[in-house]
């Protein structure tokens, strides 16, 4: 029996999540002229201090951008080349970021890496170092700092490090394509993890619509310490964090609290990979696996650099194929940010490009709630969010607390099922917005 | 080029109010199709004029309060139709036609429209309707034709009954075929079924509410010593059940609440039934429990994901 | 709301009927509005048993006002108000016996109307006697129209009458609801939903032209 939570949707069930267009494509290396690297694609840091100027030439991998206090880190050049500007540029959230666009010299000259080499010789206290050194952030769309995230402080009791390989995402398959062919990297990265944060149970936990990841998982985790792999029921959104922990383990993360406080550490599966590549050779992430997908000619599953422009990317895909794009979104349909332009730049945590046509992207009109229960029923962390909606609605933020509107983990379940088409999760978050804004200057 | 900005979900699920209702509606095609077998034109005119008249309400008054129109939702068609159904075959069609305004306007507009009505439009209109003409709304007819699929033989007495519950042929099957007396709609409980069965499946209704409301009526009747299978399918408890308890906008968001208000329901049903001054309990009965739907609201709470238990 | 610290005659007589009309204005005595407005006679009855008794007690209220304790005026004005009441409840079953059944127990109900109590209490009090019983004039005729206009309403439809005149013709089947106690709620809410309409848009005309 596949594991999992209680509430969810089934997201596009005629589309099949819209997952057979890539799911069995396999990973296309693509690389562009130019890269566009932001430098604050970590969330709970500040953004990265440039260390070149415009016309020094970089090598594949030179750090380019220094991390900056305890949760900081480094941005690596993903291409030899020479670099073209150092700037604000339009990224994802219709703001500017600061920026470094790197000319490629298609060379790929790495700069000398020095690994740990095994993960399960090498001293453990060396591993996060490494993972900080090699810039790694979560790769599954939050993007928070993997070695700050591994660094369990003392006072918290952590016994399991659980790898999300659950994508329930729509129409992304860039993890599942990663566990299937990259399977040892994931077992390592899992391994590493464990040791750095001196837990012995590991969970690898992939939706039961991917036999194939989970069958190449297994073999590949077969013999390693501690390693499990969990099969969770494919349904939306059992990749969140708190709900696979309550899938896998029972355990629900008390309110306000983090993962560490239920015992647990949740990484993405490509994170896990990226690490495995840092731990072993020292080699920083600088690509990733994007799925580009949707109103695109060749759908496909490419091996990007970060920093790849959207257009490029969409290009090497064949194009759109309608003629005018409605929106593009970076991830998948249900949380993904609609892109401001075509020239929004992959950044580590890019797990998709899903281009929609002008039709799709047109939405119906709100009409009034009809009381329907839907949204109570899909919510997966059992809130009220028709009443959450109309307490935002009047502006009364006291009343959202007390309804727990903090507890919402914005998976955006309520507005997919709502046979109104009321935007609620974004009524929740505007408001949410709202409330940590007046909290901060309360402070 | 203009791009699209939105937060997420990007695309929604496909089933949205219009097509709900329209599911509604062909739910409710098997049972037209067995009034206009049983009561021909005459129901056809019924079901016409109480449509005709909930939808024009509906446009007359959204059009005079300068309100965005909605008749493309076909909420105004359903409630029409259910009145229309829920008609005796005997009735002059101003009956309906006055409850399908008075559903529109009074109970369902002066609230505020659509997801704001405290009553169920169609209920409340046929609570109006019997209250203030008894005499129409309870003197039905037996249909003159019959339906046996050649299965067995049928002997009905063409004659008015006084009550829709007092069939002169108690006979299971008659009762499933709909060879009895009673609202145009509601008698062949086979239509109905078909239609509970088609809610069911296309997810349009959860399961709570019918299943426990028919399921109270029936153990209620046996413990009074009623024949169970009688009781759920006399009368018009599984209409009541399939189509107006089911209503969202007037029955409770818990799983927990709706299987209380099936509960509540099917208990008022048979003591309304047996002890009442009604000949039959369903219409009051769903009414008192859309009026309890606002407690259960509010007092049903369930746990939240990761509630710190406040003060202990 | 009078404008000026002193109240005039007039403009005390006007606010009782419209401005602070007991029924639709400050939502005082709804128990007889709904409940004997069955008819437009029954509507009428009730209210003018009302005014009289308004008139006196507020007449007498005002009267004594200075020789009522503070603390003791409450069930004083009951005393008041039930004494008036007694009058017209034995006038009504000597000389209009078919009203008085009509009414039955809310003509003794009359001692506990808010309004009455209202009127003794917010205005008798601290008001000389003649301008009182002007008070109590204005109030207790603006409760007559109201709940004859809602009885008026109830009775047609109900009954197919207006103070037991057939207007509807004899082929009306009448909407036995509004003379039922539904139909009271109905009618009185529907009412004043269309005054407070009408309110709120001359309110919106006044505030233009200022």
């Amino acid at each position: 029996m596949s594991k999992t939570f209680r509430g969810g949707v089934h997201p596009l069930p005629g589309l099949h999540q819209g997952k057979p267009l890539t799911d069995n494509k396999p990973v296309k290396p693509y690389v562009s002229e130019t890269v566009c690297i932001p430098l604050n694609m970590h969330i709970a840091a500040p953004p990265s201090t440039p260390v070149v100027k415009k016309g020094d030439r970089v090598l594949m991998g030179q750090v380019i951008a220094e991390g900056v206090g305890p949760r900081g880190v480094p941005v690596h050049a993903s291409v030899s080349g020479t670099v073209k500007e150092v700037g604000n540029v339009q990224q994802l959230g219709a703001r500017t970021s600061p920026c470094i666009t790197i000319e490629n010299d298609f060379q790929d000259e790495w700069v000398e890496l020095k690994g740990l080499g095994n993960v399960e010789t090498c001293d453990p206290a060396a591993i996060l170092p490494a993972i900080q050194a090699a810039g790694i952030c979560g790769m599954g769309g939050a993007g928070f700092p993997t070695h700050f995230k591994l660094s369990v402080p003392p006072d918290k009791k952590v016994d399991t490090v659980i790898l999300n390989g659950a994508e329930c995402e729509t129409f992304l398959n860039a993890d599942h394509r990663l566990m299937l062919e990259y399977p040892g990297k994931v077992v390592d990265g899992l391994r590493a993890a464990m040791r750095a944060a001196n837990v012995e149970t590991g969970y690898i936990a992939i939706e039961d619509n991917k036999r194939d990841a989970i069958a190449a998982i297994s073999k590949a985790a077969a013999g390693r310490k501690g390693v499990h792999v969990v099969a969770l029921r494919a349904k939306y959104p059992q990749g969140a964090e708190k709900q696979i922990i309550k899938a896998i383990t029972g355990r629900e993360v008390p309110s306000g609290k983090l993962p560490a406080d239920a015992g647990c550490i949740v990484m993405n599966v490509g994170t896990a990979a990226a690490v495995a590549d840092a731990v072993i050779d020292g080699r920083p992430l600088v690509e990733r696996i994007t799925t580009v997908t949707g109103r695109v000619r060749e759908p496909s599953n490419l091996l990007l650099r970060i920093g790849t422009i959207f257009l490029d990317a969409i290009g090497a895909c064949g194009g759109y194929t309608v003629e005018e794009p409605g929106k593009i979104i970076s991830g998948g349909t249900m949380t993904g940010i609609a892109a401001p332009s075509e020239t929004v730049s992959v950044t580590k945590t890019t797990g998709g490009i899903v281009v929609l046509s002008q039709k799709e992207a047109t939405s119906m009109e709100e009409s009034p709630c009809i009381r329907c229960s839907r949204c109570v029923e899909v919510c997966p962390m059992h809130l009220n969010p028709f009443k959450l909606k109309n307490l935002c609605d009047m502006n009364d933020l006291k009343a959202a607390q007390a309804n727990h509107i903090m507890d919402c983990i914005l998976c955006s379940s309520c507005s997919y099922i709502c046979p109104s088409r009321r935007w609620i999760m974004s009524s929740i978050k505007n408001a949410r917005e709202q409330i940590i804004a007046q909290q901060k200057k309360g402070v | 080029m203009a791009l699209h900005i939105s937060t997420g979900p990007h695309l929604r699920s496909r089933q949205d109010t219009p097509s709900l209702m329209r599911d509604v509606l062909i739910a409710l095609c098997p049972a037209v199709a067995a009034s206009l077998y049983f009561y021909g034109l005459k129901a056809l005119w019924i079901l016409l004029v109480s449509t005709a008249c909930a939808v024009l309400s509906e446009y007359v008054w959204q059009r005079l309060m300068k309100k965005p129109i909605r008749l493309n939702d076909f909420s105004a068609a359903v409630t029409g139709l259910l009145i229309g159904l829920n008609m005796p075959a005997t009735v002059p069609v101003w009956v309906p036609a006055i409850g399908s305004v008075f559903a529109i306007i009074i109970v369902k507009q002066l609230f505020g429209g659509i997801g704001h009505n405290f009553l169920n439009p169609a209920l409340a209109a046929r609570a109006v309707l019997l209250t203030s003409w008894p005499s129409y709304m309870t003197k039905a007819l037996v249909p003159e034709r019959t339906l046996t699929f050649g299965l067995f033989e049928s002997s009905v007495d063409a004659i008015t009954s006084a009550t829709p519950l007092v069939a002169p042929v108690a006979d299971i099957r008659n009762l499933l075929m709909g060879n009895i007396a009673g609202a145009i709609g509601e008698t062949c409980k086979i239509a109905v079924l078909l239609g509970l069965i088609y809610l069911l499946i296309r997810g349009v209704i959860r399961w709570q509410i019918p299943v426990c409301m028919l399921g109270t009526v029936a153990l209620m009747s046996w413990i009074l010593g009623k024949d169970p299978l009688t009781a759920v399918l006399s009368g018009g408890v599984l209409f009541g059940t399939v189509f107006m308890a089911t209503d969202y906008v007037t029955t409770p968001m818990l799983k927990v609440g709706q299987a209380i208000f099936g509960v509540g329901a099917g208990i008022l049903v048979v003591l309304i039934r047996n002890y009442g001054n009604y000949p039959e309990g369903v219409t009051y009965a769903i009414l008192i429990m859309n009026i309890v739907t606002p407690l259960l609201d509010r007092s049903l709470k369930r746990k939240v994901y990761g509630e710190v238990k406040q003060n202990g | 709301m009078a404008e000026s610290n002193k109240p005039t005659m007039r403009g005390v007589f006007i606010n009782g009927v419209l401005n602070e009309n007991p029924t639709f204005r400050l939502v005082l005595g709804t128990c007889p509005t709904l409940a004997v407005t069955t008819s437009a006679i029954n509507g009428i009855g009730m209210g003018l048993a009302a005014t009289f008794v308004l008139v006196c007690s507020n007449f007498v209220v005002s009267c004594v006002r200075k020789l009522i304790p503070d603390k003791a005026r409450i069930p004083a004005f009951i005393v008041i108000i039930a004494t008036f009441v007694t009058i017209v409840q034995m006038v009504m079953q000597a000389f209009l016996p078919s009203l008085y059944d009509a009414l039955g127990l809310f003509i003794p109900l009359i001692v506990v109307n808010c309004i009455i109590l209202a009127r003794a209490e917010a205005f008798a009090s601290k008001n000389g006697p003649v301008i009182s019983a002007v008070d109590g004039l204005g109030m207790g005729l603006g409760f007559t129209c109201s709940i004859t206009l809602i009885g008026i309403i109830r009775e047609l439809i109900g009954n197919g009458t207006v103070f037991g005149i057939s207007l509807l013709g004899a082929s009306y089947q009448p909407m036995l609801l509004f003379v039922l106690a539904p139909g009271g709620f109905i009618t009185y809410g529907l009412v004043l939903g269309i005054i407070n309409a009408i309110t709120a848009r001359r309110q919106a005309k006044a505030g233009k032209e200022e």
